[in-house]
């Protein structure tokens, strides 16, 4: 019996200290992760060398999902993800314009006519193309840096502006935690909100992956507008600006 | 750090946790009774919405307008008014179900697929419609859809999921801060199964709701008069697995396609009472590939895309047998010269759940051109591309022998020669094509193709 007691007293002590270096661990990570968003680039060496120069670009539609993670499961946030969307494309363009002196100019878009949802497709077929070679690009992004990727030059198919030089896809996946999540998460740990992007720049007319980043904020994605626009300065960091000679 | 009893009664209170979200009253009826018997009324019409259920209705309606914004669904009015009168057919007359209004699409999706929106919106990939052989089909598998949507299937996962989860992250909690004894360690046990045991009841909940769908989809079959036994079909024809796709894995949310087709049939035994004759079905497959014809050929052109060349193969080549015209014979072509060093139909071994894996893992490293490389490299590679290229040049030349003539056919020709290393050819071929027509999408790239191949 005293055996006993005097075994859990032991375990006992054993669990706080192994709780208290779970939650000093777990606040460590918290913080790291909370003062800076984790970024990554990767540069084709054509835009190393001088070779190619992005000035002009298309921004595609972006393709953003965020659920809202509560006690009871994920659930889908399809307008708030739209309008993520449309914010980080204006993002993008400001940044460029700003830090990189790369103008953008509007996607194509479909009109009445017939042609229209042929260009509708068009622009769909190109998205799906880089849906499928975005795993193989994450697999090993560094390959971006031997110009290992291309979506070939059916890009032109999508017959933009002769002064287009890029194309800029844009996708993101995050999480926004409800109240009960969030303090569910400070008792017993797990992923904190969250948005991860990955953003590739395409030559407009070689299809090759000029570009590829992947930057992360953590905090609530749908409001955290000034840490989101931190995050993609830093995503484009080493993208050499349109005036660089 | 809890007195004993209070620690049993954690220990019981989770166990009856998982018991109580684990068998659901549903999964227990199911169980019990005969597959005829199980099929319940055409509409749960016991269903009250909630404001959980009204947030779905939502996601499902930004869906379709996403679908739809994205251009993902097919344009294609012909097809779709097709799709719509069958769908419509189906539905029971004067059923008005709360928050549902009927939409029969076409989404541009080269994997063969079919889902239902509970707001009613039921979309049928292009992938599937080149599959499947006659409208009686077409029936079974929206039958199937319609089935989901009646039942009010999503918004039951939907609560039934919640529930689960909210187990799974209480038990998660509990378990987090278990004493360290002996009913801690049963209390750590209990919720680290838990998670496991819950996701397999959401898989096997959701397992249960197809089987239903199945079973009513035959029932709603039988009542517009569509001969019931082509669901069976249905399931066969998806058994085909020309890509290699068809991975069985630890979790899965619905049952085997072995599975399905065993329990239609048995559930067709007792009620099926006469066969639809072969003269009906192939009259029905001819009005079928008519109707359908064009969405066929869009879904060759996505398959090639999107990677799946021996898909592009199968579905022209059924063209190409319904009537070979040149549009059709274009993309037979065009399939075989994108095959390139594939082999145009994959081994036993290669389907074999392990290679499956295996080539799924490589799918997910290769880019198309270095997978492409990697063959040649091999002997059985050369010559499926020698054999591949020959009969690519030949369907080319018997599409431009037709009446008519496609003019794309020369841009395929070109591709094709320039492949081969036959640059004045391939230049010829992509100049016929520009001449031909002047304002096609991809002018610009084949004028660049020329510029390019003419340099010294």
């Amino acid at each position: 019996m005293t055996l006993h007691k005097s075994r859990n007293e032991q375990l006992s002590s054993l669990r706080r200290l192994t709780n208290a270096n779970l939650i000093f661990v777990s606040t460590l990570f918290l913080i790291a992760l909370t003062s800076q968003s984790i970024h990554a680039q990767f540069i084709h060496p054509k835009i190393k060398s001088k070779e190619t120069t992005v000035r002009n670009v298309v921004v595609l539609p972006a393709k953003v999902n965020v659920v809202r993670d509560s006690m009871k499961g994920p659930e889908g946030m399809a307008a708030e993800s739209d309008e993520l969307g449309v914010r980080i494309e204006k993002m993008i363009a400001e940044v460029l314009l700003k830090e990189k002196q790369i103008t953008t100019q509007p996607p194509p878009s479909a009109t009445a006519t017939d042609g229209g949802s042929q260009q509708q497709y068009n622009v769909a077929d190109f998205q799906t193309k880089f849906d499928d070679l975005l795993p193989k690009i994450f697999k090993k992004r560094s390959d971006v840096k031997k110009g290992r990727f291309s979506m070939g030059d059916e890009v032109l198919n999508l017959n933009l502006d002769k002064s287009v030089d890029a194309i800029v896809f844009i996708r993101g996946e995050g999480k926004k935690l409800t109240g009960g999540k969030t303090a569910f998460r400070l008792l017993v740990g797990g992923v904190p909100a969250h948005l991860k992007l990955q953003i590739g720049i395409v030559d407009a007319r070689k299809g090759d992956v000029l570009v590829y980043t992947d930057p992360v904020l953590v905090g609530d994605p749908t409001t955290a507008v000034d840490r989101l626009r931190d995050a993609l300065r830093k995503g484009f960091k080493k993208l050499p600006a349109a005036s660089a000679k | 750090m809890f007195p004993r009893k209070l620690t049993t009664l954690i220990v019981a209170a989770l166990c009856l946790c998982v018991v109580s979200t684990t068998f659901h009253p549903v999964a227990f009826a199911q169980k019990k009774k005969a597959p005829v018997e199980a099929t319940p009324p055409p509409v749960n019409e016991e269903f009250k919405f909630g404001e959980v259920d009204l947030e779905i209705l939502e996601q499902s309606d930004l869906l379709d307008h996403r679908l739809e914004r994205d251009g993902l669904v097919l344009a294609d009015d012909a097809a779709n008014s097709y799709i719509n009168r069958i769908g419509r057919s189906l539905v029971p007359k004067d059923l008005a179900l709360e928050r549902v209004s009927w939409r029969f699409r076409t989404l541009r999706d080269p994997q063969p697929n079919a889902f239902a929106l509970p707001n009613g919106s039921i979309y049928v990939t292009t992938g599937l419609i080149s599959l499947i052989d006659n409208e009686t089909q077409l029936a079974a598998i929206l039958a199937h859809e319609l089935t989901h949507v009646m039942r009010r299937h999503t918004y039951l996962q939907n609560r039934s999921n919640r529930k689960k989860f909210l187990t799974m992250n209480i038990m998660s909690a509990v378990g987090s801060y278990a004493p360290l004894s002996l009913v801690g360690a049963v209390v750590m046990a209990v919720t680290t199964v838990a998670p496991f045991i819950m996701i397999a009841t959401m898989y096997g909940y959701s397992r249960d709701l197809e089987r239903e769908a199945d079973l009513k989809g035959i029932d709603m079959m039988i009542s517009a008069e569509y001969a019931p036994e082509e669901m069976v079909q249905v399931m066969k024809s998806l058994d085909k697995d020309i890509e290699g796709e068809n991975i069985r894995l630890f979790y899965n949310d619905h049952p085997s396609l072995d599975e399905r087709i065993k329990y239609l049939s048995n559930y067709l035994g007792a009620r099926a009472d006469k066969v639809t004759a072969q003269m009906e079905l192939n009259r029905e497959r001819e009005a079928y590939f008519r109707n359908t014809s064009s969405v066929m050929r869009h879904n060759v052109q996505l398959a090639i895309n999107g990677g799946r060349f021996r898909s592009a193969v199968y579905f022209a080549q059924r063209l190409v047998d319904f009537r070979p015209d040149s549009e059709n014979l274009f993309w037979l072509a065009e399939s075989y010269r994108t095959l390139g060093p594939r082999a145009q139909e994959l081994t036993e071994k290669q389907l074999t759940n392990s290679a499956m894996k295996d080539a799924a893992k490589k799918r997910e490293k290769r880019t198309t051109e270095e997978e492409e490389r990697d063959l040649l490299a091999t002997p059985a590679g050369k010559e499926n591309w020698e054999q591949h290229q020959k009969k690519a040049e030949e369907l080319y030349l018997r599409a431009l022998a037709t009446d008519s003539p496609v003019p794309v056919t020369h841009r395929g020709l070109g591709m094709l020669y320039e492949k081969l290393g036959r640059t004045n050819d391939a230049v010829a071929e992509y100049q016929k094509y520009i001449d031909m027509s002047p304002s096609a999408p991809d002018h610009e790239r084949i004028q660049r193709r020329i510029e390019s191949l003419g340099k010294p």
